[in-house]
This record gives C-alpha cells, sequence and structure tokens, in this order.
C-alpha cells in the first residue's frame, strides 16, 4: 500500500514539475523580449523609415531673431537666432544623440539646400524634428570656420549656446533617426492581401468541392490526402518551391527577382490546407436539414450553396483567415528566399522587402545584431499574434451558441 | 391562386442547369490545382536539385556520391558534402525529440487529467500561445538566452565555446520549439480517450495515477505517437531559428555538443545574399536531401509503430 | 378524378439492400394519402423518390417508373430542380433558415429569380395565410425563423413550400416533432389544403391517418400491403397484417 501511494506521489510530482516548464518557458520568452526591446519601442517606430538618411546641407543666412511662440519642454534648449531647438536622446545602441525638438516656421532652417555634390547638389531639402544633429560649421569670431555639436562632443544645451554667439552658420551634417518599421509593415500588408486574395478562394472553393460535391466519391480521400501531406513541408521547402514554379508567373508581371508579389503567392499556397481544413470543418457543421430545405423549394446546387451553405458556415471562415494572417505574420523562411533580406523603406509589389519578422532575421544577421530593435519588433510580432488568437477564440464561442 | 407566375421559362431552366455546371467546374478545378501542390513541389525541387549532378551542368558536374557522403562544406573551396550535415540535422532533431517528448507527454495527461480545470486551461492557452511565436521571436530569444547561458556553462567547465552558438544550443532551442506541438496533439489523444476504460481500471481498485499512467497514456499512444512523428518532421524543418544559433561549422560530424555545427536548413539560409550560380543551385539539393530524409523517418517510426503494434496485439 | 402519381414497378436499393419491392401505386389529386407503416418499412423512403430528395444519398439504385403529369420523375435526363417547384417538401423536424420569417418564405422565388418586391411582398402574405400563420406574425415578418414555437415554425415551413405555388406536397412525418395543440392545428390546416393541393403524408400515428386522410397505404417490409380508401382499410383491413398493424399487434 506505502509503496504504490509513494510511486503515485513521486509521478505526479514529475508531472506537476514538468507541466511548469511549459509556464517558465512562456514566461522567460516575454520577459526577455519586453525587457530588450520596451525600451526601444516607440510610435515612432511605425512611420519611420528603416534606413538613415544622410544630409549635408548648407544653411542660408538667418534673418535676425525668431521668438518662440510655442511651449517647449525642459531639457530643450531654444536658438532664437536661428530657430531651431534641441534636445539630448540615446540611439538604440545607447549613445548619446542630440535631435531637433523644434524647427521655428520662419527659420532658415526650413529652407537648407544640398551640398553633397552630384546630380542633387544645390536642390531643396526639408528636415524634420526628430532628425539627429551631427555637427553644425559655423563662422567663428575670428574668421574661421568652426564646428559645433556631438562631433566636438558638446551636448545640447553647448551646441546651442556655441549657435547663439554666431551670426552665420556655414554648413550641417543632418540625419534620419532610422530604425523604423514603416516598409516592413506595408510590406506585410501587402503580403497579407495578396495570399489572402488567392489562397482564400482556392480554399474554400476546394473545401466546397470536397464537401458538397465529392463528399462520398472515391477521389476524395486522395484530394484530402495530398492535401494534407502539404501540412508536413518546412516552410523553407516552400521558399524553393516558391523560387521555382511561381517565380516565372512574376517574372511575367515585371518582377527581376525576389518580389512581395512572389512572397505573397507562396505564403497563398502554405495557407491553402489550412483554409482548406477549417473551411471543411465549418461546412460540416451545417445542418444537412437546411440543405434539403433548399433543394425541396426548387433551388439548384449553386444557388443552395451560396445562399445557404456559404453564409452559414462564414464564422468557420473567418477563422481560417485570421489564422491565416497570423500565419503570415510569422512566416521567415519562405520569405527569405522568395521576398528577399534588404529592408525595404518603399515596398512596390514588384520588388523585394522584408515583412516584420523577415526585418528582425535581417537585423540580426547584420554585423552588429540590435538586439534592442529585434526585441522590439517582436512585441509588436507578439501582440499581433495574441490578438488574432484572442479574437479566434470569440468567434468560436459564437459560432456555438448560434446553433 | 395564380399558378403562372413561378413557373420558370424554358431559358430560366436552362440557365440554373448551366449554371450549376459551371460553378461545379470551378469548384473541381480548384480541388484539382490544391491536390496537385504536393507533386509539384516534390518535382521541381527533385528535378532542380539534381540539375548539378547532370552531365550538362553549367557550372561543373558534381560527383553525386561525394556530395551525398561528403563530410566537408566549404563554399568558398565550392566543395559540398551534405553526409555530416544530415547526420547533424539527425542528431539535434532525436536529440531535441528526446528532451522534448516526455515533457510535453506529461504536461499533457496533467492539464487532462491531473490539474483542476483552471489550471487545465491555463496550461492549454500557455501551449497555444507557445505554438503560435514565429520562428524568429525564438531565434533573437535563443541568441540573447540561451547561447549567452551556454557560454556560461561552458566556461565554468573550462570549454571553449564560439560564443556559445553550438550543437547544444540548437538542441534546447529545438527541444522548445516542439514541445508545444507535441504537446497540443497529446492533450488532443488523452481527451479522445473513453471514459469507460478509466473507470473498468478504478473499479479493479487501481489508483487515479495508476490509471493515468498505465491505460490513459496506453490508449492515447497512437495519436501522441503521431505528435511525435510531427514534432520531429518540425525540428527537421525548423530553419530560421536554427541558423541563428548553430554557427555554420565546415566539416562535421557534430559531436561535441558545445562545437558549432550546420544543419541542412541552416546550410540553405547561410550566405543567401551573396550567393550565385553552383553555390544557389546546391541549396536545392540540399532541400531535396532534407525532404527525403523527413519522408524516410516518418516512414521508418510508423514502421516502427506497427511493429511494437503487434507485439502488443 | 385525376391522376397525380402513378407509380409502377418501383424498386429501390441503397447499395445490397432492397428497400422498396415492386411498388404499384396511383394516387389521386386534391386527396389526402397517408403511408402508414412500422419504422423503416420504406414509407419515408418511397415520399422522397418523388421529389428525387434520395438523390442526396449515396449508392440509391432506383429501377421502375414514376408518372407525374407528362414527366417520367425516375428517368436520370428531368430536370430535378423543375420537379421541385412542382413537388413540395415539408420535413419531420422544422427546418427554418436562419434568415428572417419573410426571407425564409421568399427564398424559393429568389431562387427562380423574381425580385420584385411587390410581388414578394403579395406571395408572402398569401401563403401565411394560407398556412394559417398569417394573424401570429404579420407584425414580425422581419424577426427571426427562430424566434417562433416549434408549432409556429412547422407551419412556415408549410408556408414556404406554398408559396413556391407546388401541385403536389410531400409531407414526411410533419407532426412527430410538435405538441399536440400543434399537431391539432396542422391537421387542420391539412384538411384545408387538399381542396387546392394534392398531399402525400407519411405518419407514424395511424389515428392521425384515419383522421386526416382520404386514401391509405399500408407498408410492410418496402412493399405495399394494401392501399384502399382510409374508412376501408380502418375498418375493414383485407390483408391480415393490415389488421394486425391496426390492432396493434406489432408496431
Amino acid at each position: 500500500m506505502r509503496k504504490r501511494k509513494l510511486s503515485d506521489i513521486l509521478l505526479n510530482s514529475i508531472t506537476a514539475i514538468s507541466s511548469s516548464i511549459t509556464i517558465v518557458l512562456l514566461a522567460s520568452i516575454f520577459i526577455f523580449v519586453f525587457k530588450e526591446g520596451l525600451g526601444a519601442l516607440s510610435l515612432g517606430m511605425f512611420t519611420q523609415p528603416y534606413w538613415s538618411e544622410n544630409y549635408y546641407v548648407s544653411i542660408p543666412q538667418s534673418e535676425g531673431e525668431y521668438v518662440l511662440d510655442t511651449e517647449l519642454d525642459e531639457d530643450v534648449y531654444y536658438s532664437s537666432k536661428h530657430g531651431i531647438a534641441l534636445r539630448d536622446d540615446l540611439d538604440p545602441q545607447h549613445e548619446a544623440i542630440i535631435v531637433i525638438d523644434y524647427i521655428h516656421p520662419d527659420s532658415s532652417f526650413n529652407a537648407l539646400t544640398n551640398k553633397t555634390s552630384g546630380p542633387l547638389e544645390g536642390t531643396e531639402i526639408i528636415i524634420n524634428e526628430g532628425m539627429i544633429i551631427r555637427k553644425i560649421s559655423y563662422l567663428g569670431t575670428n574668421g574661421v570656420v568652426r564646428s559645433a555639436g556631438p562631433v566636438v562632443k558638446q551636448d545640447a544645451k553647448e551646441t546651442v549656446e556655441t549657435l547663439e554667439k554666431s551670426d552665420v552658420l556655414s554648413e550641417a551634417f543632418i540625419q534620419s533617426q532610422g530604425g523604423g518599421i514603416l516598409g516592413s509593415m506595408i510590406a506585410t500588408l501587402y503580403l497579407i492581401l495578396i495570399s489572402l486574395i488567392i489562397a482564400l478562394p482556392i480554399g474554400i472553393m476546394t473545401a466546397i468541392y470536397l464537401n458538397e460535391y465529392a463528399k462520398f466519391h472515391k477521389m476524395a480521400p486522395f484530394i484530402r490526402s495530398s492535401i494534407e501531406l502539404l501540412t508536413g513541408v518546412p516552410s523553407i521547402i516552400y521558399g524553393l518551391m516558391g523560387v521555382l514554379v511561381l517565380f516565372p508567373i512574376t517574372s511575367a508581371f515585371g518582377a527581376n527577382g525576389t518580389s512581395i508579389l512572389l512572397g505573397g503567392m507562396t505564403l497563398a499556397v502554405i495557407l491553402l490546407p489550412t483554409i482548406i481544413r477549417t473551411t471543411e470543418e465549418s461546412l460540416k457543421v451545417v445542418p444537412q436539414n437546411f440543405r434539403e430545405a433548399s433543394f425541396s423549394l426548387g433551388a439548384n446546387q449553386t444557388q443552395t450553396i451560396f445562399k445557404i451553405v456559404l453564409p452559414s458556415a462564414l464564422p468557420g471562415i473567418l477563422t481560417a483567415t485570421i489564422l491565416g494572417i497570423g500565419r503570415i505574420i510569422g512566416e521567415s523562411a519562405a520569405l527569405i528566399y522568395t521576398m528577399g533580406t534588404f529592408i525595404n523603406d518603399d515596398p512596390n509589389l514588384l520588388h523585394g522587402a522584408t515583412s516584420l519578422a523577415v526585418q528582425i532575421w535581417s537585423i540580426m544577421n547584420g554585423e552588429q545584431p540590435n538586439f534592442a530593435l529585434a526585441s522590439a519588433i517582436s512585441i509588436i510580432i507578439l501582440a499581433m499574434v495574441l490578438i488574432m488568437n484572442i479574437s479566434v477564440k470569440t468567434i468560436s464561442r459564437k459560432l456555438f451558441k448560434r446553433w | 391562386m395564380t399558378t403562372t407566375l413561378i413557373k420558370s421559362s424554358k431559358e430560366k431552366k436552362r440557365f440554373k442547369r448551366i449554371q450549376d455546371q459551371f460553378t461545379k467546374s470551378m469548384f473541381l478545378l480548384s480541388a484539382m490545382i490544391s491536390s496537385l501542390m504536393i507533386l509539384v513541389i516534390i518535382l521541381f525541387i527533385a528535378q532542380r536539385g539534381l540539375t548539378p549532378f547532370m552531365p550538362d551542368y553549367k557550372y561543373g558536374t558534381q560527383d553525386l556520391f561525394k556530395f551525398l557522403f561528403g563530410m566537408v562544406w566549404r563554399q568558398d573551396q565550392a566543395i559540398y558534402g551534405v553526409g555530416f550535415i544530415v547526420i547533424n540535422t539527425l542528431i539535434s532533431g532525436f536529440a531535441a525529440l528526446i528532451l522534448a517528448f516526455p515533457i510535453a507527454v506529461l504536461t499533457a495527461l496533467f492539464s487532462v487529467k491531473i490539474a483542476p480545470k483552471k489550471v487545465g486551461t491555463l496550461l492549454e492557452t500557455t501551449i497555444e500561445i507557445l505554438a503560435s511565436i514565429p520562428s524568429v521571436v525564438y531565434g533573437v530569444f535563443a541568441v540573447g538566452s540561451i547561447v549567452p547561458m551556454i557560454q556560461t556553462i561552458a566556461q565554468g567547465f573550462g570549454i571553449q565555446t564560439a560564443g556559445g552558438s553550438s550543437m547544444l544550443a540548437v538542441i534546447l532551442l529545438l527541444a522548445i520549439m516542439i514541445l508545444p506541438t507535441i504537446t497540443s496533439i497529446s492533450i488532443t489523444a488523452i481527451k479522445a480517450v473513453d471514459e469507460d476504460l478509466e473507470k473498468a481500471s478504478l473499479a479493479l481498485g487501481a489508483t487515479t495515477t495508476q490509471t493515468n499512467f498505465k491505460i490513459v497514456l496506453s490508449a492515447a499512444k497512437s495519436g501522441i505517437f503521431a505528435g511525435a512523428i510531427l514534432g520531429l518532421g518540425r525540428a527537421f524543418g525548423e530553419a530560421t531559428a536554427v541558423s541563428m544559433v548553430a554557427g555554420n561549422k565546415m566539416f562535421g560530424p557534430t559531436l561535441d555538443f558545445f562545437d558549432i555545427t550546420r544543419t541542412m536548413t541552416s546550410t540553405m539560409l547561410a550566405g543567401l545574399k551573396e550567393t550565385i550560380g553552383l553555390d544557389y543551385d546546391i541549396r536545392f539539393s540540399v532541400g531535396l536531401v532534407l525532404m527525403v530524409v523527413i519522408l524516410v523517418s516518418n516512414l521508418s517510426i510508423n514502421l516502427l509503430k506497427q511493429r511494437i503494434g503487434k507485439q502488443h496485439a | 378524378m385525376e391522376k397525380a402519381f402513378s407509380i409502377k414497378n418501383l424498386d429501390l436499393y441503397y447499395g445490397e439492400n432492397q428497400a422498396l419491392k415492386n411498388i404499384n401505386l396511383d394516387i389521386m389529386r386534391y386527396e389526402v394519402t397517408a403511408f402508414i407503416g412500422p419504422s423503416g418499412c420504406g414509407k419515408s423512403t418511397l415520399l422522397r423518390c418523388l421529389n428525387r430528395m434520395n438523390d442526396l444519398i449515396p449508392n440509391v439504385k432506383i429501377n421502375g417508373e414514376i408518372h407525374f403529369d407528362e414527366m417520367e420523375v425516375v428517368n436520370n435526363k428531368i430536370d430535378v430542380v423543375d420537379l421541385r417547384t412542382r413537388v413540395g417538401m415539408v420535413f419531420q423536424k422544422p427546418n427554418p433558415f436562419p434568415m428572417s420569417i419573410y426571407e425564409n418564405i421568399v427564398y424559393g422565388l429568389r431562387c427562380q429569380g423574381i425580385k420584385n418586391k411587390q410581388t414578394l411582398d403579395k406571395v408572402c402574405e398569401q401563403s401565411l395565410k394560407r398556412a394559417a400563420l398569417w394573424d401570429e406574425v404579420k407584425d414580425r415578418l422581419k424577426d427571426s425563423a427562430y424566434a417562433l414555437s416549434g408549432g409556429q415554425q412547422q407551419r412556415l415551413c408549410i408556408a414556404r413550400a406554398i408559396a413556391m405555388e407546388p401541385e403536389v406536397i410531400l409531407m414526411d412525418e410533419p407532426t412527430s416533432a410538435l405538441d399536440p395543440i400543434a399537431t391539432a392545428k396542422i391537421e387542420e390546416l391539412i384538411q384545408d389544403l387538399k381542396k387546392d393541393y394534392t398531399i402525400i403524408i407519411v405518419t407514424h400515428s395511424m389515428q392521425q391517418a384515419a383522421r386526416i386522410s382520404d386514401k391509405t397505404a399500408f407498408f410492410l417490409m418496402g412493399e405495399v400491403i394494401e392501399f384502399d380508401q382510409t374508412g376501408q382499410l380502418f375498418h375493414i383491413p383485407k390483408d391480415k397484417r393490415t389488421e394486425d398493424y391496426i390492432t396493434g399487434r406489432f408496431g
């Protein structure tokens, strides 16, 4: 008796400990990602490009005093002679930078011209608040050109003080901040649209065929098995397939190599089995009663399917779509082959770009993996995935309520 | 009552018939496309993968034997031997399975049969969330947590590592990634066990724990097995996360777990940005080998399952 | 008296199993004909042949003829969809669509391409009146059909079938899922409907058949044992098996 109880307790404890491993795991992943990434997370990320732009500009003569008419925060230093306010900040690598906090509407900083030699020399350059000052050159008291800014290890306060003392500023090195995900967000959106537009119709129609026409047909099990096999294929293989099979199609559209179009079409194939399976499940749940009633009223099969069966199966199809979107957001290996790894701030269907997940890959694969940014993007992805999961659950619950 | 307005004209009747024929063929076409996909994938990759070994290959025909059994992979010297890589993949996959399988099954058993309902639901939700985390995020986590941890442990033992990227890192990462898969399939299998079996066991005087371990797990065996096979396939096929912690060693196989390593998938992703010619094409050959490995391992485990099944029958 | 259906030498097989054996039956218009018999004797199966609903079941083989006007129904070449606009059906369990009452009624019409709102409104009102449901639902036509009680839903299904202006209405145990009051209402309705429609009703209840039908066919193990005026069949049955069934010796 006692021996039995002892072994029972032992087994149960081992089981409980094993189970806690999963919770510890989930917690660790979330804690790590938040710890590294929360600091780098900002609303600006969603609208900024990834690559920072460098501007080498000449500054026109300032026109006297620019009176400040708005409130500035503490620790923001304003130069009334030149109409520009600067503050200190840290970049993702935690290096000190000086950020332009405010530009007076009449300031000469609104009319900068490009000083970089080449075809664009002399053209107008527009800079915005949020950009970084690397160096500003000014005419010193004895007529010598001197520098101000981080390049001479000044902070915002010191830089502004230096500028106030000088009447003439000659040129500046300005940089946009970068590290944003705008390009990837747009690319991800394109991916979702393209893959769903292709996969949903084909998937739903396949499911309809399997459940409404061929349910007891001899071929049905074969068709189902060949679709089930697709779920065991690793995504990198889909990437290879995309390059081989789908690339000729995208070439016809004008794409020359990796492209969002190619990535989207490849993802459509990846989504297909899930959409088919989920749709078939929801078609099965529609009571046979409904179909019989519809037929007995003189509807043909087309009408019965589109008027009665599909509308009833809609929640299931919606679930499949949301699951699909979650899959697209998380996919990486297949896209690396078909869409490339170059982070594109201005994505175009016929050129390569990165989705959010692939941007993380690209960042981590560089010479200096930017953990902070990678983790910040991970937080965004995790949030999206969680929202998808919750929506699917809510819809499933609503679905059961109906019947 | 009027009887004329409902009766369809001949044209309407024809239209309805044609409409039905049209939609039926559209649906059939979709079904054909979907079911042919797998064949398309296999054929195209096989064709492209075999091209480097064909006589007229434009970058110089490769020796199939040297490819399949070679133990060195060097991009710079154009030496491509996938043999050791296959062994590495098998080692990492099976090791991950051995690590993850018991935890997965016990967790499944606990959440379905032993834990109070709320804890069970909590565990199931945790597993679901873990299953939806994308591989890149696992990769970032591995590079940031697991790899430094291995570095520290290795240093404790006085072993040199390349910053922690190692076979061990790959195995731990894979184990973590396939855990949710095996667990959720096991949960489904355990839930499907007939209550009557449990009742019979309890009625014979067995404790709940004995019933759980002797009867329930046994009855759920085939489902759990299927979960293991699926998990193993995932382990073999996982690409992005693995390539972030592998290290890409040029020769092998890697038997020293603290040494850097290379798997088929990490090979397919390595240096993809600057690749051309033979180096690009050979990745398809590796992909072909990967598909074969997954297929063969699935079949062998299934065969094993049938053999064991026969013994118990 | 016109014939609605003339069934000749009809056999039906579910796979290897023969469910209907050599049925020969003439069903007259503007009468209520009842099919009675123990469970599984083939009465529903025969009913479903009349509007080709057996097409929905796999592995069914039918030999013989069913004549409906100028059509021969078993023949595969006929337009089944069209047949079903002329031969309507009401099922055992009420099965309104997940739509409003109005949309349920006009569903069949819409499938015929009829879109004119006045026409649809008119047919909806007429059908609901004919099915003795109009007064109860006239103010809530846009409500979901599921808001109705079981009996009301069944009358809705009858109204829905009537909206198609069929010549025949087939009823497959229409009241077996309903309470006695709802049942009585529908039986009353059937008596009224036979003025304009041919009604064939499958019923488990002999008493119901005795109450509402003009002719009754007694089925046993796939065969029609006896077919006669209802009064005759119930009081002076010609076959001993019929007598046994009616007196309750087997159910």
